[in-house]
C-alpha cells in the first residue's frame, strides 16, 4: 500500500470513529446536577437583589465613618425604607425558592449530622440569648437583640453570598439579612436541625 | 501627740486604705514601650461599666497608654444614638479626652453598622489590622467567619514580617468557662496562628479573666468581664494558668521589644494576675535585664512567666497600611 492510500485508509478510519462517538453522544441526555442549578437560580436572585439595593443605597447616599452615630441609624432606616419600598409584593421564597431551599436544607443537615456533639451544643447556645421571633419579610431584625453567630464550618458551604448580604440562623430559621439596612430579605424555615 | 506623730500617722491612714488595694502599676514603662488597654464586654451603660471605666482612667494616669482594644460586645443591647453615649461615650470620656484611642472588635452582641462609628476605629469594615510600634493588630469578627475573612486573615500574617502577631476578637478558642471555647473556630483559626507564629491572642464573650497556659505555644486572654460577671466561671487546671472571677476586670499591656508585660485589674483597682511572656530572640541584640515580674497571689497558678513562643521570620518593617 503506497503512502497515499495508508494515508485516506486512516482519515476514512478517523471519520468513522467520530461519526460513532457523535452517534452514540446525540442519545445521551446531559447530565444536569441539580444542586448547581438550584444554586445558580439563587445566585441570580442575589444579584437581582443586590443590583437594586446598591443602586437604592447610591440614592440614599454613602455611609461614611462619623462620630455621630445618629447618622448611621438615620443612613440605615433610609436604606431599610427605600428597599421595602422597592419591594412591594416581596414574599418569602422569593430568594430562598423550593428547589435551593431543599438543597440547602439537606445540606445543613448533613453537615449538623457530622459534627461532634460539643459543637452542636455550641451552636444551641449561640441561641440561647436570642429571644424567639418569627422572621417576616422586609422587616428590620430587632435590633435589641443579638445577632447569633454564625457556625464558622457551616458558612463555606453555603453559596457564597456578597458583602452586602450575610446568613443568620434565628431558632430553626435561616434568614438573609442585608448588613446596612438591618432587613431581613428572606428566610426559610426548618433549615436548621433543632437542638436539644 | 507631737506634730511630728501626727503627720506620721495622716501619712499612714492615707498610705494604708491605698495599699490594701495594691493599686499600683507593675508594668515596667520602659521608654518606647507600646502600650495599651484591653476592655472585653463592657457596653451595659450599668454602674459597674462606670466604675470600671473609672479605674482604667485612674490608672491612665499612672501608665499612660495611647490605645485601647475592646474586645466585642461594645453596645448591648439597641444602638441608638444614645446608646453610644451612654455605653461608650460617657464612660470613657476622661480617657477620650485625653486622647486614648479605642480599637474595637464586633461582639455577637454588636450591630455590625458600629464598624461606621469613627471612635471605634473600624474604617467601616469589620476586621482589619493595624501597627502599633512594633506589634501588628488583626481584629476579627469572630461572629462571621467566613471565607474571605480566613483569606484575608493569612494574607496579612504572612506580610506581616517580625513583629508581634496579636489577634483579638470576641469568641475564645480556648476557656474553661460553662459555655465552653469555640471549637469551630478553633479548626480554622489555629492552624493559621501557628503558621505565621502568632504569640497572643485576646478574646472577650466570657465574662471573667483567665489566662490559658500555651495553646500550641500561643498566649490566649479570656477578657470579658469589665462590665458584666458570671460569678465563679472559671476554673484553674490543665488549661488555666490563672484566673479571676469574682469581679470586673480590665488589662493593661507593655509591648517593649521582645517581651509583652501583663496586669489585669480589678473593678476596684486591685492586681489580680501580672507576668510576662517572652519571645525567643530573633535577630535583635539581645535584651538589657528587665525588673523581674512575678505571678500575684490571688488564684494564681506558680508558674508566671510563660515560656517563650515560636521566634518570627526576621524581615524588614513594612510601613504601616491605613485600616482597611
Amino acid at each position: 500500500m503506497s503512502l497515499s492510500e495508508r494515508r485516506g485508509a486512516g482519515i476514512r478510519w478517523a471519520v468513522a470513529v467520530l461519526l460513532v462517538g457523535l452517534t452514540l453522544g446525540c442519545g445521551k441526555e446531559e447530565r444536569v446536577d441539580p444542586t448547581e442549578t438550584a444554586f445558580a437560580e439563587f445566585t441570580k436572585r442575589i444579584d437581582d437583589f443586590v443590583t437594586l439595593r446598591n443602586r437604592l443605597a447610591d440614592s440614599v447616599g454613602p455611609l461614611d465613618p462619623t462620630g455621630t452615630p445618629a447618622e448611621i441609624t438615620a443612613r440605615s432606616a433610609r436604606l431599610a425604607n427605600a428597599i421595602i419600598a422597592a419591594r412591594t409584593g416581596a414574599k418569602p421564597g422569593d430568594i430562598f425558592t423550593t428547589e435551593v431551599a431543599t438543597v440547602i436544607a439537606t445540606l445543613i443537615k448533613e453537615e449538623y449530622t457530622r459534627r461532634p456533639p460539643k459543637v452542636i451544643e455550641t451552636r444551641g447556645d449561640a441561641q440561647e440569648e436570642l429571644p424567639d421571633f418569627v422572621p417576616r419579610i422586609d422587616t428590620l431584625y430587632p435590633t435589641t437583640y443579638p445577632l447569633a453567630t454564625f457556625p464558622a464550618t457551616l458558612l463555606p458551604m453555603l453559596p457564597r453570598l456578597p458583602e452586602q448580604l450575610e446568613y443568620r440562623i434565628v431558632g430553626r430559621y435561616l434568614i438573609i439579612r442585608d448588613v446596612e439596612a438591618n432587613l431581613i430579605i428572606d428566610f426559610m424555615p426548618n433549615a436548621v436541625p433543632g437542638v436539644e | 501627740m507631737k506634730p511630728l506623730s501626727r503627720i506620721v500617722l495622716a501619712a499612714l491612714a492615707l498610705w494604708l486604705p491605698a495599699s490594701a488595694f495594691a493599686q499600683d502599676v507593675t508594668l515596667p514603662q520602659r521608654k518606647g514601650s507600646v502600650r495599651f488597654a484591653v476592655i472585653g464586654d463592657a457596653g451595659t451603660g450599668d454602674k459597674q461599666q462606670y466604675a470600671v471605666a473609672s479605674q482604667i482612667a485612674n490608672f491612665h494616669k499612672k501608665f499612660p497608654f495611647t490605645f485601647a482594644i475592646m474586645l466585642g460586645d461594645n453596645l448591648y443591647g439597641a444602638d441608638r444614638p444614645q446608646d453610644y453615649r451612654k455605653k461608650f461615650e460617657v464612660p470613657y470620656k476622661p480617657l477620650l479626652d485625653d486622647g486614648v484611642e479605642f480599637n474595637a472588635a464586633l461582639g455577637n452582641h454588636d450591630d455590625p453598622n458600629q464598624r461606621f462609628y469613627k471612635p471605634f476605629n473600624l474604617g467601616g469594615q469589620r476586621y482589619r489590622t493595624f501597627k502599633k510600634g512594633n506589634v501588628r493588630f488583626f481584629v476579627l469578627d469572630s461572629n462571621y467567619m467566613d471565607p474571605e475573612q480566613v483569606k484575608w486573615l493569612e494574607k496579612e500574617l504572612a506580610a506581616s514580617g517580625s513583629d508581634w502577631k496579636i489577634p483579638y476578637f470576641h469568641h475564645p478558642l480556648y476557656t474553661s468557662a460553662a459555655r465552653g471555647p469555640e471549637q469551630e473556630l478553633r479548626s480554622i483559626l489555629e492552624p493559621i496562628f501557628v503558621k505565621y507564629g502568632v504569640e497572643v491572642v485576646f478574646n472577650g464573650h466570657e465574662h471573667i479573666y483567665e489566662r490559658i497556659k500555651a495553646q500550641k505555644g500561643i498566649h490566649y486572654f479570656v477578657a470579658g468581664g469589665s462590665a458584666k460577671l458570671r460569678v465563679g466561671d472559671s476554673h484553674l487546671g490543665d488549661l488555666v494558668e490563672a484566673n479571676f472571677a469574682t469581679d470586673r476586670s480590665f488589662m493593661l499591656i507593655e509591648v517593649d521589644r521582645d517581651e509583652l508585660y501583663y496586669q489585669a485589674i480589678s473593678m476596684t483597682g486591685k492586681t489580680v494576675d501580672k507576668g510576662v511572656i517572652r519571645r525567643k530572640a530573633s535577630s535583635k541584640p539581645p535584651l538589657p535585664p528587665s525588673p523581674k515580674v512575678t505571678a500575684s497571689k490571688a488564684r494564681v497558678k506558680p508558674k508566671t512567666t510563660a515560656p517563650a513562643t515560636k521566634p518570627a521570620a526576621p524581615a524588614p518593617t513594612k510601613p504601616n497600611p491605613s485600616p482597611m
